[in-house]
């Protein structure tokens, strides 16, 4: 029994040494747990012919919708920027893009005039603000994002 | 004295002497011809002589004579017979007639020696026959005087009469013995003499009396107070009394029960002690049986966890499983001796009807082989919340619970719900000859064949007691389309008013569980591997906006092995899918928020459309209430966003797919 103990220990941290490894350096980018489903999808690890194009799909899904969100932030349309941020925060959280979803949910929540918490802010303007704020992050986020998952999959990954 | 002395010759002065006697007389032969009568006798039963002699005495006198009864002929018959035995005169009892005279006769029997020479009959008037002469009560008695002696002369109980003002009229020795007044003393009082404070409070007495006034009887049982001032425990019973449909009074029978009721008392207290005995002990055994239960089960789980051959684990199993068994045996017991000594209390909580039938489902899903097809029909327009108990609703769906559950709202009215719950099952069915005892305590009807579930056979008539305590029924019908059965019953709930009440109840309805907790007990491996032969021939529909989520889902379910999944990208599109295709998909994947038309919206137009494919909710709020709004909308399950994998498959690894 003892054997079957020991044999199980190294096994996982053999496991974990293969995922965590390359993951370590998306930093609080990207939760592990999430991305590394995503990546499982692959049939090959060298080819990664799942996880690439999704991946590429979704910074041309965010820049779309950034340029979308600026269009509604000009507008002042709190309705329009909240229903964007929750599209997006959706595929973020798929991918498990940890940040970018957060900035989105402060967009949709804004959107909402509320507050992360969840109490009511009045004030539009404030929350156009704090929108345009949030906005400005989440392309930070990207753009940062984008580049260590161009290293990761060592392809060039246009936007 | 000598033997044969010649009689003198008989002169004509002794003929004379005969007919003239004011006597009526007949001289008969000794075979009873008459040979000779006294004018007196003609003159009496109006009779010529002709007619009288030379005739037997038998036919004539029963042709003169009207007897009211023929039976005293005998009388004569038997006195001359008497007589002539004896050698001694003698008299008949009187022989009645019809002319309301009786007559008597004296028999002389005139022996020579030892011969007989004739029978002298003497006819004298008898006693006037009276009409009730035969009657038990005596002649000279009549019917009123026979019962007013045998009122007074009743011991046993107090009858006496009232007048129409309540005072007593008359006494019986009964009604001496029992109340101690003596007959002058009570004359005239009124009865309420014989009441107590209390009942004199309320007005008793006069009340007895309009009731009976109104109703013909009145009876009460009662403490009612003696002379002395001791009191009896008293049967009554009064009767109004009417005379030419006139009312004159009330008749009042009084009876002492107060033996009996003591009687009775001592059995009632007895039987309280007895069965509170059993429910202590019962409960304390059970109390007493449960804790190392608890705790062997617990052990048991441990071992579980720890690395064990295949064959220990098998064995682990079944120590586990057959603790379970007896634990719900122990319950089983407890609860059926709550629920028959009354002990059984209802709470009043927030149910989510929906939450608790998915929850039994899923638990007894966890519970049967994988085999069996469970599916789960929740009603579009079952309320999401309702006041009640969820926690006996969910007992009697358990006990109960079987293959195939539907709930419904069976009928509604301004405070309440009453909804229906079923179990439809193609399995063995109930004989018809079982099926009067369903219900019954400790019965189990197929006891011959193997029987894959043990119990106590106590489960049925718990789920009775409790859905009677819950305000409803509870049945069984044959199923009509397969072998099997359906059972059925109904519970009433509350309406809860307002949104405020709404939020008022923080506690968290216990129903309300982790959408996966059930199902982690079985491994994941096991799982992936069942879902795995399943899913390849599988349909699937992926509702989703986003493309990204969309090509995810599509990744994880492929990897799952699904090969045919269609997508659509909002709920107006899905709707239109479904309704197209009504049976092609085998579940659909569900996202909450979508434009153009939602989750909720799409699934509930779905269930109108009466197409029940499971719908598996995908949501992104993970808030309490959202299970609840899923499952209200007619969605058989939700997972929360982003989708995590172990969590699909044991979603999909649920009952849905296992057609």
């Amino acid at each position: 029994m003892m054997m079957e103990i020991n044999d199980r220990d190294s096994q996982d941290s053999q496991d974990d040494q293969e995922e965590f490894d390359p993951m370590a350096e998306f930093g609080d980018h990207v939760e592990d747990a999430i991305f590394s489903q995503i990546l499982e999808m692959d049939e090959s690890e060298e080819e990664r012919e799942f996880s690439a194009p999704l991946i590429l799909g979704f910074f041309e899904q965010a820049t779309e919708t950034f340029d979308k969100m600026q269009v509604a932030l000009n507008d002042g349309n709190l309705e329009s920027l909240s229903s964007l941020g929750h599209f997006l925060k959706g595929s973020s959280a798929t991918l498990g893009f940890n940040k970018i979803r957060d900035s989105c949910q402060l967009i949709q929540q804004y959107g909402h005039k509320l507050d992360v918490d969840g109490s009511a802010v009045p004030d539009e303007q404030l929350c156009l603000k704090y929108i345009a704020d949030a906005l400005e992050a989440a392309k930070v986020e990207t753009e940062e994002l984008q580049k260590l998952m161009r290293k990761f999959f060592g392809q060039p990954a246009e936007c | 004295m000598a033997p044969s002395q010649p009689l003198p010759p008989a002169g004509p002065n002794l003929d004379l002497l005969f007919d003239l006697a004011p006597l009526p007389l007949l001289v008969l032969s000794p075979a009873w011809r008459i040979t000779k009568a006294s004018a007196r006798f003609l003159t009496d039963w109006r009779v010529a002589a002709a007619d009288c002699i030379g005739q037997e005495l038998l036919p004539f006198v029963r042709q003169q004579l009207h007897l009211t009864r023929p039976s005293h002929l005998a009388y004569l018959t038997s006195s001359i017979d008497d007589a002539v035995a004896a050698r001694a005169e003698r008299t008949t009892d009187p022989i009645n007639t019809t002319a309301a005279v009786s007559w008597r006769a004296r028999v002389i029997p005139v022996f020579n020696g030892h011969e007989l020479l004739s029978i002298l009959l003497e006819w004298s008037d008898g006693p006037p026959p009276t009409q009730t002469e035969d009657d038990p009560a005596k002649p000279g008695l009549s019917i009123d005087e026979a019962f007013r002696i045998f009122v007074q002369g009743v011991k046993d109980y107090a009858i006496f009469l009232l007048d129409t003002k309540g005072r007593i009229a008359t006494w019986n020795a009964g009604a001496q013995l029992l109340k101690g007044y003596k007959r002058d003393d009570i004359i005239g009082k009124h009865f309420s003499i014989f009441y107590g404070r209390e009942d004199l409070d309320i007005n008793k007495p006069q009340m007895e009396l309009d009731i009976c006034l109104r109703e013909g009887r009145v009876e009460d049982e009662g403490w009612r107070y003696k002379q002395d001032g001791s009191r009896f425990w008293a049967n009554v019973i009064i009767t109004a009394v009417y005379k030419d449909g006139e009312h004159v009074g009330f008749g009042k029978v009084t009876r002492d029960l107060t033996e009996r009721k003591s009687a009775e008392s001592r059995l009632i207290a007895a039987y309280e002690e007895s069965e509170k005995l059993k429910y202590d002990f019962l409960a304390n055994m059970s109390h007493e049986i449960r804790t190392p239960m608890h705790g062997m089960l617990s052990a048991c789980s441990l071992l579980r966890e720890m690395p064990l051959s295949d064959k220990q684990r098998e064995i682990v199993g079944i120590m586990d499983e057959s603790g379970q068994v007896l634990l719900q045996v122990i319950n089983d017991i407890l609860d059926y001796s709550k629920l028959t000594s009354g002990h059984f209390s209802i709470h009043s909580d927030v149910v989510g009807i929906t939450s608790v039938v998915t929850s039994v489902v899923r638990t007894s899903q966890a519970t049967l082989p994988p085999s069996v097809h469970f599916e789960l029909f929740l009603a579009p327009d079952l309320p999401r919340s309702v006041q009640g108990d969820p926690l006996r609703y969910r007992q009697i769906l358990q006990n109960i619970g079987s293959i195939r559950v539907q709930a419904s709202v069976q009928s509604e009215d301004d405070a309440s719900y009453k909804i229906l719950t079923e179990v439809i099952d193609t399995g063995i069915g109930v004989p018809k000859d079982a099926i009067s005892n369903l219900f019954t305590p400790f019965t189990q009807f197929n006891t011959t064949t193997v029987n894959r579930s043990q119990g106590t056979g106590l489960g049925l008539s718990i789920a009775k007691s409790l859905a009677e305590l819950l305000g409803g029924t509870i049945g069984y019908l044959p199923n009509p389309d397969h072998q099997g059965s359906i059972f059925w019953f109904t519970a009433r709930f509350k309406k809860i008013k307002s949104l405020d009440q709404m939020q008022n109840w923080n506690t968290p309805s216990p129903a309300a569980e982790s959408p996966t907790s059930p199902a982690a007990e079985r491994s994941m491996e096991e799982l992936q591997q069942e879902l795995g032969a399943l899913s390849s021939t599988k349909n699937l529909l992926v509702v989703e906006d986003n493309l990204i989520n969309q090509k995810v889902m599509m990744g994880m379910l492929r990897t799952m092995g699904f090969r045919n999944i269609g997508l659509a990208t909002n709920g107006a599109e899905a709707l239109g899918t479904v309704r197209s295709k009504p049976a092609a998909y085998d579940v659909v994947l569900m996202d909450i928020n979508m434009p153009v038309m939602d989750g909720h919206a799409a699934s509930k137009a779905i269930r109108a459309a009466g197409i029940y494919v499971p719908i598996i909710a995908m949501t992104a709020y993970a808030l309490k209430g959202d299970r609840e709004r899923c499952l209200e909308h007619g969605m058989n399950d939700y997972i929360t966003k982003p989708v995590d994998r172990e969590q699909l498959i044991r979603a999909l690894a649920k009952p849905g797919l296992r057609r």
